[in-house]
């Protein structure tokens, strides 16, 4: 049993996690709601087997953490949900439709160089998706959000700071953010790079473990991770900069899941940038942008204020609030491909909450959510364009339109 | 002690009891006794003993609103509380009174006042009018807008069922939730389902300073400068009208209170238009001056323009708060029974389309349906078949001849 | 139970029956994890409707139902029963309606009571009552609650604020309850009787005016007293703040632990004062209240809403936040009048002492709401126990001074058996026609609020030899 009834015992039933929670907020279920949740696990841990029933709860939650933010009382339930989706995978049996979905699912994402070789099928995807999403509704949502990938731009080992260097940083490339968003990554590399750092982008970089550990598969996740940190330990760099939220929440969690220290801290770009001060000239930028939390940036780094700092002070440009900000757009990593139709209603949601601020742009630090509330912007017949913080940062620092 | 003739002696023991004579009578029945009890036990005896004989009881106090509402349809006892008349206790520090029923509103009002607090309503006929009348038959005032109604400031409240039970609820806190709130349902029961026999209050600190902007307005205006009146930071206690002839001019006041109650009254003067800032009330402030036929009228904000207009369409004089959605209205002329009922029905029916509602408080006949549509009459009826179900208690006198 | 699950499947869309009992297990116990029961079968109606149909269902079939909101009760009101059906209204969440011209809004029972405000805050408007847990709470648990808040002291209470509730009665008809209408206050009635008198399906709120000023002040003082007297000063100078809250110095080392709230150092309270209202009488009140709390040693001001947030962050968390400094504690709630909270307070501490039991001293001072957390450790055998007793004990004290058993948690079942100390069984008789006029089969959240199941066919007030209920051992008369 990996579950640790201290944990359990720390929740005190008061509810103050339901209105956070994205499936609580479209099912108005106890055991939909981290509180329940938390509930089932303590049955579990007691004794009651794990039913089906039980699992399909555990895999219903986006493991957006919002409830961790939420809860007065301080529980870990983003330690508990992991141990449970362990605890899951250990004894539950899933259907065999279900067990190639998800097979497919972790074969794929965690590897570049597979991923790579989706890319020139992106433009079939998108026209195959309606007779996808017949057959299973999973991979016709995977299909779906396919975006059309631009062209791959090559990031050298290093790119110099521009004029005086005041850091060194290393800068984690990801495995879907460098496969289908290369972009950013490149736009990550220039800001960084106009903000007066050296940015080591070490070859042999591959997924950071973070979609595995979100999904219960310890031993994939721990591997990807050891590669992770070696590969930047071998760089030497003492500040990892990560532009995706799901991989640098993932990352800041390594001592615990390797039992050691990395040799390196990791940061949020915007947090990093916000550290360490501005010095390039920002050109304005007249737009309206409604800036999205992404959960695994504003609930599991607690980093919330840095980005719109950042926005905000770029000249001309007018940021706007999303209500309901804490609750989850429902791309959640691989939550859309695996539970396609709770995605979907989240997707909704948010997308009628961003259409309420009327803004021109939508900007969060992942790609994930950028793509899944772009895609249910379109489904309601709305269209809103999409940007990385970073390429925001990015086009106002070189005085280029986005 | 039982006195004025052999026909009721003893028949409530020691309670003080007289014949009842012509001035007696409640709408034109007239009681054999009045009772003048002394105590909550003494009304308890009283009560038992008509329980043993079946015989009716209507409670009064100061006799003022005795003749609103309908002809009771017996009357063997009028239970006079007029001796009930000791403010039981006025803890200051916790702005709270105890009273009996029969002490009478000036009384209460020289009371608090002499420790700089007040009870916050303004009772009309207050000379007279009692503490238990002000409950059973509540006529709220220019500032329920700000302080609420009876039942808003009534916290505990002794009662005495039609068999003789002494039942208490609330108690002397304002904040209590344990148990059914009996205040709330004897508050505007008209005497039908027990005796008021005691009430607590919370009160206010007397403000320090008052303040009426009074104006002449057009008709037209008052829906828009009521509302703005009402949405006013400057916070008004209360806005009246006051139209005496349905084609003549209107008045509006408006009344701040507290501290800087005149740059606060002169805030409201830039809402209204041309008016006068005076530390006095107008003559017709919280007045009622005759009550032969007495309508009262409830309805939305939203609802003002249309009551104004059927107001003056049916030749009735009208005063009360746009504000907190409440006015009296009376005919200019008296009326035989065949115009009052035209009347109220017309009134009845342009209200209602507004959102409002209609009941006639005082009407010296029997053919005006007083009340209109009650919609939780079968509830009200199973609550007055429960507590008196003999029908002893003022029959006949309430909505749906309860 | 199996043929009015059938009848409620056959009612309901198939997602909203719950039957599987690990499911239901998860609907075991509200806010107050100390009583539990796992319902028999849980509904999650969308409608009204539904509601009012599963309510006929139930008296069909003569079994009890228990209607719940968010869950959030800290005094067991929405316990489920094991022979029952629980009604939850979580999925009843629209706000149907908001009219600013008439300053109210329209809502499902399920929408939270923070939701409101939210709605309406950008026009300046907001929901007074504030729980502390408003941010999940229900309105449709607020109306069976009577919820109140720390602003309740100048706003008063969920009752002075519903304007109208569509209810389902506990024999399942659907009626409405307006203030407008003539006739009995069944409405007053109706709120804050926890879920015995039926369930409210749809409510109109009363919208207020956001304030032109708002001041909030944190005082420290040395000790309670110092404190204690500061608020019978402000009162007594005839100001009625919007919030006079009093944490004492453990809940303050508490709530450091949990939220580093960096209230001044060494204080042995703190008051935090709100006034809001016109800015010039806020800033004269405030200039009062700055010479009224001469004795404090430090007073600190708000200057914007952060650092606002910032003094009530403190307060806030502190239930949650004892959970820091404690294994194990009992939230107590009850009410005193202002003027006895000094000797109240002190009793508390002798009781303190007496069992070897620390007490943590959360009030709403302004309006003597007590909320005494009791400390102790679960794992020291005897400790449970002697914070019961603690915690009865300080229920006595309330009572004892004219005060309350409850002030805003509600009886539930948890104080159920404390009703008899603080009413008469002829106060309790008479709350009883009430229930049985609304509910002649007892079926509407049974046990709850009053010590005794009793029959409605008795003839009212007039108690006859031994209850039926008794004579077959089934119940204690009262």
């Amino acid at each position: 049993m990996s579950l640790d009834p201290e944990l359990i015992n720390d929740c005190v039933h008061c509810g103050f996690c339901l209105p956070t929670c994205p499936t609580y907020a479209l099912w108005g279920e106890e055991m939909d709601s981290p509180r329940g949740r938390i509930h089932l696990m303590k049955q579990h841990v007691e004794g009651t087997p794990m039913t089906p029933e039980m699992a399909g709860h555990f895999d219903a939650c986006l493991g957006c953490m919002a409830c961790v933010t939420a809860c007065p009382s301080g529980v870990r339930y983003d330690r508990l949900i992991e141990q449970t989706r362990v605890e899951v995978e250990r004894q539950h049996v899933r259907e065999p439709r279900e067990r190639a979905v998800r097979g497919l699912v972790f074969s794929l994402f965690p590897y570049p160089r597979r991923l790579r070789l989706l890319r020139p099928g992106m433009w079939l995807a998108e026209r195959l998706a309606p007779f996808l999403g017949r057959a299973n509704p999973s991979l016709g949502a995977m299909a779906a959000l396919a975006p059309r990938v631009e062209h791959r731009q090559r990031l050298p080992r290093v790119v110099r700071a521009r004029g005086e260097r005041r850091a060194v940083v290393g800068m984690l490339t990801g495995c879907v953010q460098g496969e289908f968003f290369p972009q950013v990554n490149a736009a990550t590399a220039r800001v960084l790079s106009l903000e007066g750092c050296d940015v080591v982008i070490p070859r042999g970089q591959g997924c950071c473990g973070a979609l595995s550990v979100h999904s219960g598969l310890d031993g994939q996740a721990r591997r990807l991770a050891s590669r992770t940190v070696r590969v930047f330990e071998r760089a030497g760099v003492d500040t990892v900069v990560v532009n995706a939220a799901g991989c640098g929440s993932s990352m800041k969690e390594y001592a615990e899941l390797l039992g050691r220290e990395p040799g390196f801290r990791v940061m949020d770009l915007s947090e990093y940038l916000a550290e360490l001060g501005p010095v390039a000239k920002r050109h304005p930028l007249p737009v309206t942008v409604a800036y999205h939390d992404a959960c695994h940036l504003a609930h599991a780094q607690g980093v919330r204020s840095q980005p719109r700092e950042l926005l905000g002070a770029i000249p001309e440009l007018e940021l706007r609030e999303i209500p309901e900000s804490a609750i989850c757009c429902g791309s959640a990593g691989t939550y859309n491909l695996l539970q396609p139709q709770a995605a979907r209603d989240l997707g909704d949601r948010k997308a009628k909450a961003v259409g309420t601020t009327g803004a021109e742009l939508l900007v969060s630090a992942n790609p994930g959510c950028t793509m899944q509330i772009a895609a249910a912007m379109r489904r309601g017949g709305a269209e809103i364009r999409v940007a990385h913080t970073a390429e925001v940062l990015d086009a106002s620092l070189r005085g280029v339109s986005l | 002690m039982v006195t004025g003739g052999l026909e009721g002696a003893g028949v409530f023991g020691e309670v003080t009891t007289r014949q009842a004579g012509d001035d007696d009578a409640v709408c034109g029945v007239r009681p054999r006794w009045v009772a003048l009890p002394e105590t909550v036990e003494e009304i308890a005896a009283v009560l038992r003993a008509c329980a043993e004989r079946d015989l009716a009881v209507v409670p009064a106090g100061g006799g003022t609103k005795l003749h609103w509402a309908p002809p009771p349809e017996r009357c063997d006892v009028l239970l006079d509380l007029c001796c009930m008349n000791e403010v039981l206790e006025h803890a200051a520090g916790d702005l709270v009174v105890r009273a009996q029923a029969g002490v009478t509103i000036a009384a209460l009002s020289a009371a608090l006042a002499g420790e700089g607090q007040e009870l916050a309503l303004d009772v009309p006929f207050g000379e007279d009018a009692t503490v238990g009348g002000t409950l059973a038959a509540p006529l709220p005032g220019p500032r329920a807008f700000r302080y609420g109604t009876a039942r808003d400031l009534l916290i505990g409240i002794t009662v005495v069922l039609p068999d003789g039970t002494v039942a208490r609820s609330g108690g002397k806190v304002v904040k209590n939730v344990a148990g059914y709130d009996l205040g709330k349902l004897f508050t505007g029961s008209y005497g039908t389902l027990g005796v008021i026999a005691e009430a607590t209050f919370r009160l206010h600190p007397m403000p320090p300073e008052r303040r009426w902007v009074v104006a002449e307005l057009g008709g037209a205006r008052v829906p828009a400068v009521a509302a703005a009146l009402a949405a006013s930071q400057a916070e008004p206690s209360a806005v009246e009208v006051d139209r005496p002839d349905p084609a003549g001019p209107l008045t509006l006041a408006a009344l701040v209170e507290g501290t800087a109650a005149q740059t606060r009254g002169e805030t409201l003067r830039e809402l209204i238009g041309p008016a006068e800032v005076s530390g006095e009330p107008p003559s017709w402030w919280g007045q009622v001056f005759g009550d032969d036929v007495l309508v009262e009228v409830r309805f939305p904000a939203s609802g003002t323009a249309a009551v104004l207009d059927a107001a003056a369409g049916c030749g009735l004089s009208l005063r009360g708060s746009p504000v907190a959605g409440r006015v009296l209205l009376e005919p200019g002329r008296e009326l035989d029974e065949d115009e009052l009922a035209a009347t109220v029905s017309g009134l009845r029916e342009k209200v209602e389309a507004a959102g409002g509602r209609v009941s006639v408080l005082a009407a010296p006949c029997q053919g005006v349906d007083r009340w209109g549509h009650v919609s939780g009459l079968p509830l009200m009826r199973r609550v007055k078949e429960r507590f008196d179900p003999g029908r002893r208690m003022s029959p006949g006198r309430f909505v749906g001849g309860i | 139970m199996d043929t009015l699950i059938a009848a409620l499947r056959s009612l309901l869309p198939h997602d909203s029956v719950i039957t599987d009992p690990v499911r239901l297990r998860t609907y075991e116990c509200d806010g107050l994890t100390y009583h539990r029961a796992t319902p028999g079968v849980v509904v999650l109606p969308g409608t009204a409707e539904q509601v009012a149909r599963v309510v006929r269902l139930c008296n069909d079939f003569g079994v009890p139902f228990v209607a719940r909101g968010s869950g959030t009760g800290l005094s067991g009101g929405a316990l489920p029963r094991e022979d029952g059906v629980l009604i939850v209204t979580s999925r009843m969440r629209a706000i149907l309606e908001v009219d600013l011209a008439d300053r109210r809004a329209v809502v499902e029972p399920g929408v939270t009571n923070l939701a409101i405000t939210e709605a309406v805050r950008d026009r300046g408007y907001y929901y007074a009552p504030d729980p502390s847990s408003q941010q999940i709470c229900s309105i449709g648990g607020n109306v069976a609650e009577n919820s109140g808040g720390a602003h309740c002291l100048k706003y008063g209470f969920t009752v002075n604020h519903v304007e109208a509730c569509e209810i389902v009665t506990p024999d399942g008809d659907l009626v409405t309850l307006d203030r407008m209408d003539p006739g009995y206050d069944l409405l007053g009635a109706f709120i804050g009787s926890e879920g015995t008198l039926g369930i409210a399906t749809k409510i109109t709120v009363r919208l207020c005016r956001a304030p032109e000023a708002v001041t909030t002040v944190l005082a420290a003082f040395e000790s309670i007293e110092q404190g204690g007297q500061a608020v019978s000063a402000i009162i007594g100078a005839g100001i009625v703040p919007a919030a006079i809250e009093m944490m004492d110095a453990l809940a303050i080392e508490a709530a450091e632990a949990a939220v580093a709230c960096s209230y001044p150092e060494g204080a042995g309270a703190v008051l935090i004062v709100e006034l809001d209202g016109p800015a010039a009488e806020v800033e004269r009140q405030f200039a009062q209240l700055e010479e009224i709390c001469s004795a404090a040693f430090e007073l600190r001001v708000a200057a914007d809403p952060a650092e606002r947030a910032a003094i009530w962050k403190g307060r806030k968390s502190a239930f949650a936040a004892v959970g820091r400094i404690s294994p194990a504690y009992i939230v107590q709630d009850g009410v005193v009048p202002r003027t006895s909270l000094p000797a109240v307070l002190a009793a508390i501490d002798r009781l303190s002492a007496e069992h070897d039991i620390k007490v943590a001293n959360v009030f709403h001072a302004g309006d003597g709401n007590l909320h005494p957390l009791v400390l102790f450790d679960d794992g020291d055998p005897g400790a449970g126990e002697r914070a019961e007793v603690v915690s009865g004990a300080i229920l006595d004290l309330c009572i004892e001074h004219g005060g309350s058993i409850t002030g805003e948690h509600g009886v539930g079942v948890d104080k159920s058996r404390y009703m008899p100390k603080m009413f008469s069984a002829d106060d309790l008789d008479t709350m009883q026609l009430v229930r049985c006029a609304f509910d002649p089969q007892g079926l509407a959240n049974p046990g709850k609020v009053f010590p005794t199941p009793r029959l409605c066919g008795e003839v009212p007030g007039v108690r006859k030899g031994v209850h039926p209920l008794v004579e077959s051992g089934k119940a204690d008369q009262l």
